[in-house]
């Protein structure tokens, strides 16, 4: 009996301590988005940091799959490139009023993943690999070609509206303005998917990619929790695709490049896939040694590919995973 | 009620040409715990899949508690009543152990779990990692498991594989005691006649997809078609 007690007696100490530290840390790094304009001292500095958050929401897409599907994705910046092209051509076209392009941007790509989660959420590995990336390219090869949708390889710029959802829309171009906000809804973003983590859903989820078999054999259908994982992934490189489309007043097909997904998985690996923070910190630390590698630019894919072998040689669970080992041995 | 929790009539499952299956017959009664023994390859863990939903039925029909659900999904089994373990331990490594017997619980409603963590010697490690938990207590995560919302039905492939003697009999013994006491009918895969005839109620011999023999413990301990298939060798 006793032990039962003193395992009750430990959950009930242990969990509401982590979920007041959640909040904690999500309010202090709110905070610290407010307090950006002041801490970051030029219009340079800030415009690399908006579009850090951008790399950092892609990145957190990719690390999502991983995390709770164990699936590697190398075409998430198909819904990165859906939602941009579908903000920038709706915008652009006058089509429908921008406060709706803008949710169609973000809802179109989330069902499109969810769909297409449900036909591949069976396949595993390398043809899962494959097949992601042949979705991306497909997407690329269409907005390549099809000049008439949005200027086909030379890309197409567009003017943001006057106002969007009745704020002024010229300060999502103000590096200032973009870099708060991009910053903030990393942020939420962090802050809803490890409340998801901790869910019923996401804790079943957790459980289909740990072991599907055993799972289906509990009496779970792993379909549509696998599809759902898929839907919330894209939905985040969507809204980054929107963010980023908006800021550079600009599309171009490169948005769906087998590149940028590349990238973004490599940054999650980096910054480490098993942590729902990893992916962001991967991809602001790199963002940062390509912008110090400056000079060097044009050798940045083999810069990449070096950092990418001494960090799974070195540590095996990224950047926050080696953070959180020292963590632990501090204790001792 | 049907008098039977569990029945297969005609079970035939081939791969190839060969027949790992060939016309099993097998009814359990309610609340009896049957043992299935058999030598190495004589069907013992197709039998259990083709019961449980996991391979596809190919010919013959599954009744549970006298209803066919030889077309159900695992998943629609599980909701009926039927839950089973595998012969290879099957849990989820990276959720602690308190975070898999609950997710196995909302699949069934919410069931309780304290019980079963507390019968099966887990509430200790609650909080840990399943792959961190040494393999008898694995074994136990995964009959516990199974046993999470008190199933009807429970088919067991050899659960003690692995354990030593000692811990074979006492996880004989928790699931006998919790089979009588939740009124569960078993059908246990097992290797060891030591536990199989301490805990069984009646025995079933597989042997080359058929069934060979089937009686109480003492008929089966007599019958010399199973000693020459099957006990004999085990001497
Ligand atoms: N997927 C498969 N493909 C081909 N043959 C199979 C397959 N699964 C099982 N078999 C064959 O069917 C026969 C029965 O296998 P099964 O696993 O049911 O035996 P078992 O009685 O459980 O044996 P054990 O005591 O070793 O667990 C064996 O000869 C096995 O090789
Ligand atoms: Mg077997």
């Amino acid at each position: 009996m006793s032990t039962i007690a003193h395992g009750a007696a430990a959950t009930v100490r242990r969990k509401p301590l982590a979920g007041a530290a959640l909040f904690v840390t999500t309010a202090v790094a709110l905070a610290v988005g407010v307090a950006l304009p002041w801490l970051v001292p030029t219009k340079i500095a800030m415009s690399l940091l908006a579009q850090a958050m951008f790399d950092a929401l892609l990145a957190t897409s990719v690390g999502f799959l991983i995390l709770q599907n164990g699936r590697v994705s190398f075409g998430q910046a198909a819904f990165f490139g859906l939602g941009g092209y579908s903000v920038g051509v709706l915008i652009a076209r006058h089509w429908v009023a921008p406060e709706v392009a803008v949710l169609i941007a973000i809802i179109l790509p989330t069902l499109v993943a969810f769909l297409l989660g449900l036909v591949i959420a069976r396949i595993t590995g390398v043809a899962h690999a494959m097949l992601t990336l042949a979705v991306g390219q497909a997407f690329y090869e269409v907005v390549f070609r099809w000049r008439e949708l949005a200027k086909g390889d030379d890309g197409m710029s567009f003017n943001l509206p006057r106002h969007l959802f009745g704020l002024s829309a010229s300060g999502l171009q103000d590096p200032a303005v973009m870099m708060v906000l991009a910053w903030t809804i990393l942020v939420l973003v962090l802050f809803a998917l490890a409340l998801f983590a901790r869910s019923r859903i996401g804790q079943i989820a957790a459980a289909i990619r740990d072991n599907e078999e055993r799972a289906r054999f509990l009496g779970y259908s792993t379909m549509l929790p696998r599809a759902l994982v898929y839907a919330i992934a894209a939905f985040i490189a969507a809204i980054a695709g929107v963010l980023s489309a908006c800021y550079n007043g600009y599309i171009a097909p490169q948005m769906f490049h087998w590149s940028v997904s590349g990238f973004a998985l490599i940054m999650a690996i980096i910054g480490g896939a098993k942590f729902i923070i990893g992916p962001a910190i991967g991809a602001v630390v790199l963002f940062y040694i390509k912008d110090y590698a400056g000079q060097f630019a044009e050798y940045w894919p083999a810069i990449v590919g070096i950092i990418l072998v001494v960090v799974t040689l070195t540590m095996p669970r990224g950047v926050v995973g080696l953070a959180a080992t020292l963590w632990k041995m501090r204790g001792r | 009620m049907s008098a039977y929790a569990i029945e297969g009539v005609g079970l035939t499952r081939r791969f190839g040409g060969f027949a790992a299956l060939d016309g099993v017959d097998i009814a359990v009664k309610q609340g009896e715990i049957r043992g299935l023994i058999g030598p190495n390859g004589a069907g013992k863990s197709t039998l259990i899949d083709v019961l449980s939903g996991r391979a596809p039925n190919r010919g013959g029909k599954v009744l549970l508690n006298g209803e066919d659900i030889s077309d159900l999904t695992p998943q629609e089994r599980r909701r009926r009543g039927m839950a089973r373990s595998f012969q290879r331990t099957n849990i989820f490594p990276e959720l602690t152990v308190e975070q898999q017997l609950r997710v196995a619980s909302w699949a069934v409603a919410g069931a309780d779990i304290d019980e079963v963590m507390d019968e099966l010697h887990l509430t200790a490690m609650a909080d840990v990692v399943a792959a961190e938990i040494s393999y008898g207590d694995q074994r136990h995560l995964d009959l516990a498991l199974a046993l999470v919302g008190r199933p009807t039905v429970l088919l067991l492939d050899e659960p003690a594989a692995g354990l030593t003697m000692e811990e074979s009999l006492s996880l004989a013994r928790i699931l006998r005691d919790l089979a009588n006491r939740w009124h569960v009918t078993v059908l246990l895969v097992e290797h060891d006649m030591q536990v199989v005839f301490s805990i069984c109620d009646r025995v079933t011999v597989l042997h080359l997809g058929r069934s060979l023999s089937e009686g109480t413990c003492d008929e089966i301990r007599a019958d010399p078609t199973v000693v020459a298939a099957y006990l004999g060798t085990e001497a």
